[in-house]
C-alpha cells in the first residue's frame, strides 16, 4: 500500500504575535493540519537563513516564518529585516532550482486565530502538491 | 596604460611616510604568467611595484588578513596606516568593509589604479599551454599584446577577458587617496544576460545544473578565503557549537554551504570575481553572486560599494520593502 504524503512543515513563530495566535487558534478549537512543527523564536529577525536551509536539509518539506505585522514588531524592526532577509533567500533558493514556495512568511497577529489556521490549511495544501523536498537532504551515513 | 615609475614613486613616497606600515602591490610572479602580490616594508621595496593585465587579485583582502597578537605589558597598539593598491573594483571592496566598520578609512591609504581590464589566468593559461619561463602582457587599446619569449601575439581583450570585466561598470577607483593616470569612464553596461536567460529554465533544469557543480566541490573554502568580504573572525561553518554545516562533502553540505556563501554577500558582494579565479573546482559562483546582485538592485534599489556613509543592506529596511511574497 502506497502511503499518502503528508508534508513535514517547519514553523519558525514569533513569541509575541504569531506564536499566541497559533496559541488562540488552539483555545478555540479551530481545525488546522498537524503537519505543522512549531518552534519558538524571540522574533521573526532571529530566524538567520542557515535554521531554514538546515531544516530543509534535515528532512522538512517547508518552512513557515511568521511575525508580527509591519509595525508591531516587539523589537520594533524586527520583522522589517527578516522580511528582507526572506525576499533575498527566496530569490537564491528561486535561482537553484529549489521552488521558492517552499519557504514562506506570514504575518499572524495574536488576535488572528483564524487567520493562522487559514495560512496553515494554505501552507500544507501548497506543500502536498509540490512533494516531497529530496533535493538536498542530510544523508545520515557514518 | 598605466606608468610603472609613477606606481613606483608614489609607493616609495608613501612608505618613507611616518604613519604607514606597509603597502600591498603587485610584484612579477617567478615564471610564466604569474604575478604574485608584494609587500614593502622599505622604500627600496618600492622598485618591484608592477601594474600589467596579469594583475589579477584583489589585495584587499591582505588588510583583513592581518593577523593582530595580543599585546604585551605596556605595549602599544601599532596605529599605522595599511597602504594599498586597488583596481576600480578594488576599490569598492574597500568602501563596502569601510561602510560594514570592517576597516577604519583612517587606517588605510588606498593607491589607485584606472583599470582598462584584466586577463583571466585560466584562460591564458588555457590559450598558451605548456611551460612558459618569460612572458609578458601590454595594454593595447582592444587588445592584449602578449610577449611569450620573444614572439608576440596580438589577442583580442574579449577573448582573454573575464565576464565581470566584460560588463565593468566601474574602471576607475571610487574612493582613493593617490590615484595614478588619469580615470577612465566606463562605456559597458551591466544587463545581467547570463542571469535572466538562466532564470528562463524549468525548477528542474534549473535544480540538475547546480546539483552537478555543488557536487564538484571540494569544500576547500578557497572563495572564503580570497574574498575581501568574507572577514568574520570565525566563520559559520567552522562553527562547531551549534555545527550548522557538517564536515563532510557531499550535496547536502556542499549546497548548504554555497547556499550560505552566496546568501552572506547578497548586497555586499561588489563582483571582483576571486572566488570564482580561485576555486580549484570550477565552480560558477559568479553567477549566484550576479543573480542576487541583480535582485539587490531590483527589489531594493542597492548597490553595494558605491558610497561609504550608506547603512548595509540587510541592516536596514523601508517600511515599503517588497512583500508580495507575505501571506
Amino acid at each position: 500500500m502506497k502511503e499518502k504524503f503528508e508534508p513535514n512543515i517547519i514553523g519558525f513563530l514569533c513569541n509575541w504575535c504569531s506564536y499566541a495566535g497559533a496559541d488562540l487558534a488552539g483555545t478555540s478549537r479551530i481545525q488546522y493540519p498537524p503537519n505543522l512543527k512549531v518552534i519558538r523564536v524571540m522574533c521573526s529577525g532571529r530566524v538567520n537563513p542557515i535554521f531554514v536551509i538546515n531544516a530543509l536539509q534535515q528532512g522538512a518539506d517547508g518552512v513557515l516564518i511568521g511575525g508580527c505585522h509591519p509595525g508591531d514588531c516587539h523589537y520594533e524592526r524586527g520583522n522589517y529585516l527578516a522580511r528582507r532577509r526572506m525576499a533575498v533567500l527566496k530569490k537564491l533558493l528561486d535561482y537553484t532550482g529549489i521552488d521558492p514556495n517552499r519557504v514562506r512568511m506570514t504575518w499572524v497577529s495574536a488576535a488572528e486565530g483564524h487567520k493562522f489556521a487559514e495560512v496553515v490549511k494554505e501552507v500544507t495544501e501548497d506543500i502536498r502538491k509540490l512533494g516531497p523536498m529530496q533535493h538536498f537532504k542530510r544523508e545520515n551515513k557514518w | 596604460m598605466v606608468n610603472e615609475k609613477e606606481l613606483q614613486d608614489v609607493v616609495e613616497k608613501t612608505i618613507k611616510r611616518d604613519d604607514v606600515k606597509y603597502i600591498v602591490g603587485y610584484e612579477k610572479g617567478t615564471y610564466g604568467f604569474q604575478v604574485t602580490p608584494s609587500f614593502a616594508y622599505k622604500p627600496e621595496d618600492a622598485k618591484k611595484f608592477i601594474f600589467s593585465p596579469l594583475c589579477v587579485h584583489n589585495l584587499t583582502v591582505f588588510p583583513m588578513l592581518e593577523e593582530k597578537p595580543p599585546l604585551r605589558k605596556g605595549e602599544e597598539p601599532d596605529s599605522r596606516k595599511v597602504g594599498v593598491v586597488v583596481k576600480g573594483c578594488d576599490s569598492r571592496a574597500v568602501i563596502q568593509i569601510i561602510q560594514e566598520k570592517g576597516l577604519d578609512r583612517d587606517k588605510v591609504v588606498i593607491i589607485g589604479i584606472p583599470c582598462t581590464g584584466v586577463v583571466d589566468p585560466k584562460k591564458i593559461e588555457a590559450k598558451f599551454p605548456g611551460i612558459i619561463k618569460n612572458a609578458d602582457i601590454k595594454d593595447d587599446g582592444d587588445n592584449f599584446v602578449i610577449t611569450i619569449d620573444g614572439k608576440s601575439h596580438k589577442v583580442a581583450k574579449d577573448e582573454l577577458m573575464p565576464d565581470k570585466c566584460k560588463t565593468c561598470e566601474y574602471p576607475s577607483p571610487i574612493l582613493y587617496d593617490i590615484l595614478i593616470g588619469k580615470e577612465i569612464k566606463s562605456t559597458k553596461k551591466e544587463d545581467y544576460k547570463n542571469v535572466k536567460n538562466f532564470e528562463k529554465k524549468s525548477m528542474k533544469e534549473k535544480w540538475e545544473y547546480w546539483e552537478k557543480q555543488f557536487d564538484k566541490c571540494i569544500r576547500c573554502y578557497a572563495c572564503r578565503n580570497a574574498c575581501p568580504l568574507c572577514y568574520c573572525k570565525e566563520c559559520l561553518v567552522d562553527q562547531l557549537n551549534p555545527q550548522w554545516v557538517r564536515r563532510s562533502v557531499d550535496v547536502s553540505e556542499n549546497t548548504a554551504w554555497n547556499f550560505l556563501r552566496a546568501f552572506h554577500l547578497a548586497g555586499r558582494c561588489i563582483g571582483c570575481g576571486q572566488c570564482e579565479r580561485v576555486c580549484p573546482m570550477d565552480l560558477p559562483l559568479m553567477e549566484l553572486n550576479k543573480k542576487l546582485e541583480k535582485d539587490v538592485k531590483e527589489l531594493f534599489e542597492y548597490i553595494p560599494g558605491i558610497n561609504a556613509e550608506e547603512k548595509p543592506l540587510l541592516a536596514m529596511f523601508k517600511p515599503d520593502d517588497p512583500e508580495e511574497f507575505i501571506l
